[in-house]
């Protein structure tokens, strides 16, 4: 009870009001900048080669504000978009208007969800173990050969090894599709097949998020492992004759870990902001190029509807990771 | 100061090696400054020449030369991303050394604040905040607004360390005999977090020059000052890897890899140096 | 550990051969599709995030338009066509007919037209689509068609009766399909529906040659199968049975990644960057371009691109710095720098294609030899036109070692001639403002401040404004002014709001492009047009450079009471151009060189330089128009 009281309540008072300040913010800041969606509607209309009558324009910016809900003070505003939000309603798209936020998401996210789900926790995996490993074996030489590969990709730009991954699998050797989801003409029914085609055309893009993903945890945890290998008991525990095998993910794995784990759930929770450059590069479905789209075109309902779900999705991660630090570091105690 | 640098070049290979390349980096960052070329005139030289004696990393299809242009990068990506480590480092330690030892209502305010800038989507507030200050996204304000968005995740994981030393015994021994918090701080506690201070400051640092490249790729910092990114932004569009210039794109690549190893064995060196329980075990080496 | 290692190294790579492996030959797009029928095309403007959706008629919203709607699926009363300069009657038998004052407007609409569910298309569809869009604001034309159309009225199943509110000699241009118009809904279809807004119309009916056949969930491609009745079609009627009995429309990512899909044979037709077109063309031996020599661009696109002066904003309020600005722009090197030679230039502020050439430039060409700027060199008065610019892009061209066109067409892919390379004379007109150099020789304000102008353009590296920008950029620096490039996805928005100095939309407003009227392109420079600073400029192009003049607006009221057929209509265009030209509110430089891929291995007879029997473009909606051409060539 105390527990409660003294450290989960304020604990969770304190996530909600990040939550309203960050909600607030993406709220705010859009609408100070001089992007403004009426304006981009008629640049595309006039971009497209249409013809608007001049005479037209300020009746259909009016028009457009009106439809938009961007009438009234940004005080105003910010009431109704909470009312609206209450309702569980983010609006509708002002890009793709009047579809509704929630629908042009829905399309998205699971492309988003479980690509990132899948390759942040592989490349977390693989890059603990593999950097645990090398940091307590250092003087291997396998160890030192994962070293230097993981030192040599983790600063290579994330835009040219994907390119360079696609050059080399889809170009020079024709091995994976160039782009895209899903093949054409492909039925959404659940089959093998189906299944196949959907692994094989996210495999390049997971490959290049695993590989870089996994040498930045290495580098993390092989050095973390490295300094905790020097604590005495690390010592005690060798001389004491226990394995190599069992100090090293009983040991020095698990207690090098605890900043590997936060990391961990801020990634996670970051994931659903999309992976814009991923989605560029090998033209795959997810929420980071439409969140670039809205903010490009000044879409601040599906801007918000996105940072929305990323905020929540971090601010949870957090919490949750504040919640059972203990389990991890017994030496932690609420206070 | 001098004496360590001594000894650390005579007794360790990492950090010669680290040493010596940040050395070479800094040093072609100062020749920038005797280049014979303005980084923001093109058709200085002929376009797509491949190395030679004369053009020594081969010139740029908009006609520079890759080894000058190259130099004028590492001098601002240096720069930028030393302005951006420096504030966010700093802001990152103070929060994540107040919030981890005192608790209570400060911890609670301050992680409040910190978990709100952990929790923004970086992206489109940095794209929306480009878009407003314009003209003035040069290294320098580039190097600020970084450093501002860069700390908040490093002040959490140097918190938990913290969070996790105040419960050792030595905490309980030092304040049992009366030190003051600001000691225990410095003398007891930051030679443990150092390492872990020297890991975030060097991902820091590479997140820096990452996101320095995003937002190049994207078009959305100031194309004509050369940097490590801008280059690989000229050069991924101008098609250098397909059309086989290779030694525009690849050099930016290899001056990235370059820094980062040079950077991490320095760490790795120094943070082993500053250890308590390594530098018995070297001066007993150095005395063998 | 060892052990360990290999294991997965070895099933890493099993894995990527038994994914890699499975069809592995692309000799069908799907099941049931050969490739050797199908055409892909690219997708222009990228993934489409709302793929479900077929409804284009909500203003500003594009439903993946570009992706088969305005080139497959609908058809407009009128088209532009460009590459020889026409104006195609599609689903209008004849022109509009007016009646005297332009308060009345007929069409008279071919019979025999169905939508692909077999209801015929007549009147009745286009009067509910005009009353549809009038009645729900938020839809496109609404705000037009409220303030022209009184009623409409329906003498027989094929005409339609337009009285207007207020007279308006160009109100077919509403229904005129220039990549936008007024294009129909099916009444049948719409009628049933509580909010045209909100409805999907998915799957959609179609009134061109093709139906769609199937989306990604995920919006990267749309599939559109050749309708049965395609002879029930305009395009069937008019140029015969469209070719591929599939076209596919997908994206594949940035340029680099068309290049790949195109040598891989799984793209036809795209849009390129020079630099990819280059790479496209040494690796794929079935790849060609609009011409398939050097310059190879797209020399017929209707746009003019350029550098945008905020001519409300001090120095560029003054026409001598306007000049001076274009005296210091060398041509050649610019288009060198932009496009390495490969485009065609432009003095005037309409597009320097061979249409435009013949109704403009080539009538003022003496008048553009012989124009003076009132100063004087050499006790002269300076001639600034320079006739010989083209031949110099040339010269330029040979020295980096490509074919160059032969002398008689030299004016038509490189242009009739541009401003001269005059830093001197730029030099005396900037100084008798009161201009004066520093003392590093870079330019100064008359009050002794140092000139710094900013030039704003976009983020997409693609574009002729990104080039335009970082070219002139480098030959106003090299002129001494001190010039910096912004980018930013927000350069439209601020260019509109006024806040800029020199920027990169268009230089002045598109003309119809398949039809020498040029209101489209004064009327944004009309004087009541032009909003103060600070205040949003009413449109984009032309209107940004918020510049007017008084002898122009007589020619744009002139205009208005003249015919869209009237021969006139050149005659008042060129004194307008005169006009434009001799203040130069802002510099033209070249015409959109529009660099398209396209890949012969299973199609052929594309509308190239060589033929240009059409536009040449896969996402114009006059796409429809190229397909019966086209040729199989029976590779599988």
């Amino acid at each position: 009870m105390l527990f409660f009281k003294s450290y989960l309540l304020p604990r969770i008072i304190q996530y909600i009001v990040v939550i309203l300040i960050g909600t607030t913010v993406v709220f705010v800041v859009p609408r100070l900048m001089p992007t403004d969606p009426v304006q981009k509607t008629l640049e595309l209309v006039a971009l497209q080669g249409t013809y608007i009558d001049p005479e037209a324009v300020e009746k259909l910016r009016e028009t457009l504000k009106e439809l938009y809900g961007l009438k009234g003070t940004l005080f105003e505003q910010y009431i109704a978009f909470w009312k609206r939000l209450f309702k569980g309603d983010f609006g509708p798209s002002f890009a793709q208007f009047p579809t509704p936020v929630m629908d042009l998401i829905r399309i998205s996210l699971p492309w988003t969800t479980v690509l990132l789900l899948l390759t942040t926790t592989l490349s977390w995996v693989i890059g603990n173990i593999l950097g645990g490993l090398a940091g307590y074996f250092s003087n291997q030489r396998w160890a030192r050969v994962l070293e230097g590969v993981a030192m040599v990709i983790r600063p290579v730009p994330y835009y040219i090894v994907a390119l360079g991954l696609l050059i080399i699998f889809a170009f020079a050797f024709p091995i994976f599709p160039v782009g895209g989801g899903l093949s054409v003409g492909r039925e959404l029914h659940l089959t093998l097949d189906l299944l196949l085609d959907i692994v094989r055309h996210a495999f390049l893009p997971a490959l290049s998020l695993v590989l870089v993903g996994s040498s930045v945890w290495f580098m993390t945890m092989r050095l973390l492992v490295s300094n905790i290998v020097r604590e005495d008991y690390v010592l005690y525990a060798q001389v004491g004759g226990i394995s190599d095998r069992e100090i090293v993910f009983r040991y020095t794995i698990r207690n090098a870990l605890l900043p590997q784990i936060t990391g961990l759930a801020l990634s996670l929770g970051q994931i659903f902001s999309g992976a814009l450059i991923t989605e560029q590069v090998f033209a795959y479905p997810g929420l980071g190029t439409l969140l670039y789209n809205s903010v490009s075109r000044g879409d601040y309902n599906l801007l918000m509807g996105i940072t929305l779900l990323s905020i929540i999705g971090i601010a949870t991660g957090v919490l949750i990771i504040d919640l059972i630090y203990p389990l991890f570091d017994p030496r932690i105690r609420y206070r | 100061m001098f004496s360590a640098i001594k000894d650390l070049l005579k007794y360790d290979k990492r950090f010669t090696f680290g040493f010596s390349v940040m050395t070479l980096m800094i040093f072609l960052a100062i020749l920038s400054f005797f280049s014979p070329y303005d980084p923001k005139v093109w058709n200085v030289v002929p376009r797509d020449m491949p190395p030679s004696l004369k053009h020594l990393l081969g010139t740029t299809s908009m006609g520079q030369d890759v080894f000058w242009l190259a130099t004028y990068a590492i001098r601002n990506s240096l720069l930028l991303s030393v302005i951006a480590v420096i504030i966010s480092r700093v802001i990152a330690i103070l929060l994540g050394l107040i919030t981890g030892y005192k608790g209570g209502f400060l911890d609670r305010f301050l992680m409040t604040i910190n978990d709100s800038f952990v929790i923004l989507p970086l992206l489109p507030i940095l794209i929306l905040i480009a878009s407003v200050i314009k003209g003035a996204l040069n290294i320098n304000n580039l190097g600020i607004l970084l450093g501002i968005f860069g700390w908040a995740w490093d002040a959490r994981v140097l918190r938990s360390q913290i969070l996790s030393l105040r419960e050792r015994e030595f905490t309980y021994t030092a304040k049992l005999s009366g030190m003051k918090t600001l000691s225990i701080i410095i003398k007891e506690y930051l030679p443990f977090i150092i390492p872990l201070i020297m890991a975030t400051a060097m991902n820091n640092m590479l997140w820096v020059i990452g996101m320095e490249v995003t937002l190049a790729i994207l078009g959305l910092s100031s194309l004509e000052i050369p940097t490590l990114g801008t280059m690989i932004h000229w050069s991924v569009n101008s098609q250098s890897l397909l059309l086989g210039i290779w030694w525009w794109i690849l050099t930016p690549v290899f001056i990235c890899i370059l820094l980062f190893i040079s950077l991490y064995m320095l760490s790795v060196s120094i943070s082993e140096f500053l250890d308590p329980r390594t530098r018995l075990q070297r001066i007993e080496v150095m005395k063998g | 550990m060892k052990q360990f290692l290999k294991v997965l190294f070895v099933s890493l790579i099993v894995c990527s051969f038994i994914l890699g492996s499975i069809p592995i030959a692309f000799t069908q797009v799907a099941p049931q599709i050969p490739r050797e029928e199908t055409l892909i095309v690219d997708i222009l403007g990228g993934r489409i995030i709302n793929p479900k959706r077929f409804n284009p008629w909500v203003i500003g919203v594009s439903a993946g338009t570009d992706s088969g709607i305005q080139q497959l699926m609908l058809e407009p009363l009128w088209m532009v066509e460009y590459a020889k300069g026409r104006i195609l009657n599609v689903l209008a038998k004849e022109p509009p007919i007016y009646n005297k004052d332009f308060t009345q407007m007929t069409v008279k609409l071919r019979s025999g037209i169905y939508w692909s569910d077999g209801v015929e298309f007549t009147a009745d569809d286009v009067i509910f689509t005009v009353e549809t869009l009038k009645n729900n604001p938020g839809m496109s034309y609404n705000t037009e068609f409220n303030m022209y159309v009184d009623k409409m009225e329906k003498p027989d199943k094929y005409t339609v009766v337009f009285h207007l509110k207020q007279p308006n000699s160009r109100f077919h241009s509403y229904f005129l399909d220039r990549w936008g118009a007024c294009r129909f809904m099916p009444k049948h279809i719409f009628e049933k529906v509580k909010d045209p807004k909100t409805f999907d119309f998915y799957p959609p009916i179609s009134l061109g040659p093709y139906v769609l056949k199937d989306v990604d969930p995920a919006g990267y491609w749309r599939l559109w199968e050749r309708r049965k009745d395609w002879n029930r079609t305009t395009t069937g009627k008019l140029f015969g049975m469209p070719k591929p009995k599939y076209v596919l429309y997908i994206y594949y990512g940035p340029p680099e990644k068309k290049v790949m899909a195109q040598v891989r044979h799984e793209l036809d037709m795209c849009d390129l960057t020079t630099e990819t077109l280059r790479a496209m063309l040494q690796q794929n031996p079935y790849g060609r371009s609009y011409r398939k020599e050097f310059p190879w661009v797209v020399n017929i696109d209707p746009c003019i691109t350029g550098i945008v002066l905020n001519t409300l904003k001090f120095p560029f309020n003054i026409r001598d710095v306007r000049w001076a600005l274009t005296l210091s722009i060398d041509i050649v090197e610019t288009i060198g720098i932009a496009f390495d030679g490969a485009a065609t230039m432009g003095a005037l502020l309409i597009p320097p294609t061979p249409v435009y050439h013949r109704w403009y430039y080539r009538p003022m060409e003496s008048w553009l030899k012989n124009f003076t700027l009132d100063i004087q060199v050499d006790g002269k008065p300076f001639k600034p036109f320079d006739p010989s610019a083209p031949y110099r892009l040339a010269e330029y061209c040979k020295k980096r070692g490509y074919p160059v066109p032969p002398e008689n067409k030299i004016k038509e892919i490189f242009g009739y001639g541009w401003w001269k390379y005059a830093p001197d004379v730029a030099e005396k007109l900037l100084e008798r403002q009161g201009f004066k150099r520093g003392p590093d020789g870079k330019w100064l304000l008359p009050d002794g401040k140092p000139w710094k102008i900013t030039i704003m353009t976009g983020t997409n590296p693609a574009t002729p404004g990104y080039r335009n920008a970082f070219a002139v950029s480098q030959q106003w620096r090299k002129f001494g002014i001190d010039v910096e490039v912004q980018t930013s996805d927000l350069a439209g928005t601020i260019i509109q709001r006024g806040d800029y100095e020199a920027g990169t939309t268009w230089p002045a407003q598109e003309p119809w492009g398949g039809h020498p009227d040029l209101y489209r392109t004064f009327v944004a420079w009309r004087s009541k047009y032009v909003k103060p600073l600070g205040e949003m400029a009413i449109g984009g192009p032309g209107f940004v450079s918020r510049w007017s003049d008084k002898r122009l607006d007589a020619i744009i009221d002139e205009m208005e009471k003249t015919a869209f057929d009237d021969p006139n209509l050149i005659k008042l265009g060129i004194e307008g151009l005169k006009i434009a030209t001799a203040e130069m509110p802002s510099i033209p430089t070249f015409g959109y060189p529009g660099v398209v891929g396209w890949d012969e291995y299973y199609w052929t007879n594309y509308p190239g330089g060589e033929n240009p029997y059409q536009q040449p473009y896969h996402h114009w909606p006059n796409f429809k128009f190229m397909l019966p051409f086209l040729k199989p060539t029976g590779r599988k």
